[in-house]
């Protein structure tokens, strides 16, 4: 080691020590991650062990969950709705953030537009939209009444699909988002040497594009997922009286039952699942790119 | 330093002669909307003027969501006085997030009906009484209902809207269709699940919040439903075809109060509001102004009023009145019959 080097490691009086330098920028989102975030997360996880007879740590609460089978079945149904949201932002997302990321038309700036445009409005405004839309006398079943092609209207509303509908629009602006700067960033100098090499437009979306926007795809993936799962306003809307999902229930046991135990039990469930898609989507997104050689 | 020393005698000089002119503030917490503009004009600008106090009116929050702030805070808010009902009253004083309103506190408690009073238990001030009504369109049923049992009429198929159970107003439903059905309020409830979960086969769907409920009646889709009274006496004379009634098997009551959360800050003005609310003649200003009934029997209104709300020691003992701590404990148990027995017959 140089005397060079030596000095540059060494501390100086009145400095830091060389390694907290880089840290210390992050000291100040760290701190407030620790007390919006992590202190009250850590509350709400002890809250979910505190029994009804001031018990500080007992399983009750969970064992109340997983032995009743509509708070089971709004547990499957969180995740059902979260993971058909997610595909269908993806599918959707995909072919617009492709064209945004390669198009040079004038309408570019018109779609981008568009497909940012919801976010302007609140959700629960854009909600309320899609019930005037899907309601039982809403515009669908009131022309598909008025032209005869059906008798009685058609259940777009209250149910699992009214809810897919209304949460994927309201997600996908962020999954566009998430999957154009996956696309911007594979350089269309692989797509022009592959169509010099004579491999079709389908070839090269399926050999080239998709494999090299599988970060962006996982990433639309887990925002959809995670931002359908902690929904509240959609589902309670679209959804109806029998149609409940952990964010809805959360809100029962604070507001209602004023059951605080058992919200935290399934706001912690709510987590969970959110974590564990998270650490699948990572895991999936590892695998798929060491398979690619990517 | 000769200004801010005249400053200072003008302003000392200011709170030896005229003390009220230093007003204190108080936080009230109630609704929006029209009840914001009644009780405004009907009591917080008399009460203003008679005791010097400053009322900063905070109209965010359901009473629910009112008291989930209340237990998150451990009785400190932010606001001084809150309306809400007698459950979360009964809550409340056995957590000890609300303050006790006895009558050495509040005078006026005194005067109110003790069956009233004892529901509401020792921490809330009953200031007003709506009921659970049978609302009906009159240009669909001129002939009117008068019974619990007239909902499952044939001539109803479909057009009855009913309350999710995460509205009160559904567990009172529940209640008073067992009386109706051979059942009692709390525990022989089988009856009125029973006459629910055929209801709910022949109704139109469920509605959360009342003023989308309301929607139902008035652009036609229902004819009929279970709604509070004040709010449908206010639809009704919005010109709305409407009319309803306490059916003939009884009814329970909505036991509105005031309450004041233990770490209010201006205590010593909360309670002279609260009593000043549940004065004889703020009593009558706002069951004229609000429409709706009272717990003080001995209030002097307009016939018109006197025949629609609860305002007699008559009516007041006609009332079904379940006891409401009991209620809140079986709540998880009927919620959960709810999903099963009712929303699962609803087509």
């Amino acid at each position: 080691m140089t005397s060079l080097e030596t000095t540059s490691l060494r501390p100086q009086p009145g400095r830091l020590p060389v390694r907290l330098g880089p840290f210390l920028p992050l000291a100040p989102p760290s701190l407030i991650l620790v007390f919006v975030f992590a202190i009250p997360m850590g509350l709400m996880i002890g809250l979910s062990f505190r029994g009804s007879n001031g018990e500080l740590a007992t399983l009750d609460n969970y064992q109340r969950f997983f032995s009743d089978d509509l708070m089971l079945a709004g547990l499957w149904r969180t995740a059902l709705m979260s993971g058909l949201v997610a595909v269908c932002v993806t599918v959707i997302a995909y072919p617009v953030a492709y064209y945004l990321a390669r198009s040079r038309s004038p309408w570019r700036t018109v779609v981008f537009a568009l497909a940012i445009a919801p976010e302007l409005a609140g959700v629960v405004l854009r909600t309320y939209g899609w019930l005037v839309i899907l309601e039982d006398h809403g515009a669908i079943n009131s022309v598909l009444l008025w032209s005869g092609l059906i008798l009685e209207p058609l259940p777009l509303s209250k149910n699992l699909l009214g809810v897919v509908i209304g949460l994927t629009h309201v997600v996908l602006p962020f999954g566009i988002l998430s999957l154009l700067t996956s696309i911007q960033g594979i350089d269309p100098n692989l797509e022009r040497a592959a169509q010099i090499l004579g491999a079709s437009r389908l070839s090269i979306i399926r050999r080239i594009i998709l494999p090299l926007s599988v970060p962006g795809i996982i990433s639309s993936l887990l925002i959809a997922f995670t931002m359908s799962a902690s929904a509240y306003a959609t589902p309670a809307l679209l959804g109806g009286a029998g149609f409940k999902v952990l964010a809805t229930m959360v809100y029962e046991q604070v507001l209602f039952y004023i059951d605080w135990p058992m919200a935290a039990v399934m706001a912690v469930l709510l987590l969970v699942m959110m974590l564990g898609m998270a650490l699948a989507g990572t895991r999936a997104e590892a695998r798929l790119q060491c398979k690619l050689h990517i | 330093m000769k200004t801010s020393k005249g400053l200072a005698t003008m302003i000392g000089m200011i709170m030896v002669w005229a003390p009220g002119a230093i007003a204190q503030d108080l936080i009230v917490n109630s609704y929006g909307g029209p009840y914001e503009a009644i009780i405004r004009e009907r009591i917080i600008e008399p009460f203003e003027q008679q005791f010097g106090v400053d009322v900063v009116y905070d109209a965010v929050g359901s009473a629910s969501q009112d008291y989930a702030k209340i237990k998150a805070t451990g009785g400190r808010p932010g606001f001084d006085v809150v309306v809400m009902t007698a459950s979360q009253s009964l809550d409340g004083c056995r957590d000890g997030l609300l303050e006790p309103l006895t009558p050495a506190a509040v005078p006026n408690v005194a005067a109110l009906n003790p069956r009233v009073r004892e529901i509401a238990g020792e921490c809330g001030a009953v200031h007003e009484l709506q009921y659970l009504s049978l609302v009906w369109r009159k240009d669909k049923l001129p002939q009117g209902l008068t019974s619990w049992s007239d909902l499952l009429d044939d001539k109803l198929e479909g057009k009855v809207i009913l309350p999710t159970f995460q509205n009160v107003m559904a567990a009172y439903l529940i209640a008073v269709m067992s009386v109706t059905h051979g059942g009692d309020l709390l525990e022989a409830v089988d009856p009125g699940f029973q006459a629910v979960a055929e209801l709910a086969h022949r109704s139109v769907g469920f509605e959360q919040a009342s003023s989308v409920m309301e929607t139902y009646i008035k652009d036609g889709r229902a004819w009929a439903m279970p709604f509070w009274n004040g709010r449908a006496q206010l639809l009704m004379e919005s010109g709305l075809p409407i009319d309803y009634v306490s059916p003939k098997e009884g009814t329970v009551p909505l036991v509105a109060t005031l309450n004041v959360p233990s770490g209010a800050e201006n205590k010593d003005a909360a309670l002279k509001f609260v009593n000043f609310w549940l004065e004889k003649t703020s009593q009558e200003a706002w069951v004229t102004g609000y429409k709706v009934g009272s717990a003080r029997p001995d209030i002097d209104v307009p016939d018109d009023v006197r025949n629609r709300q609860i305002t007699t020691a008559a009516d007041l003992d006609a009332l079904l009145l379940p006891d409401l701590a009991a209620l809140s404990q079986r709540l998880p148990q009927w919620g959960s019959r709810w999903e099963r027995e009712v929303v699962t017959q609803a087509r």
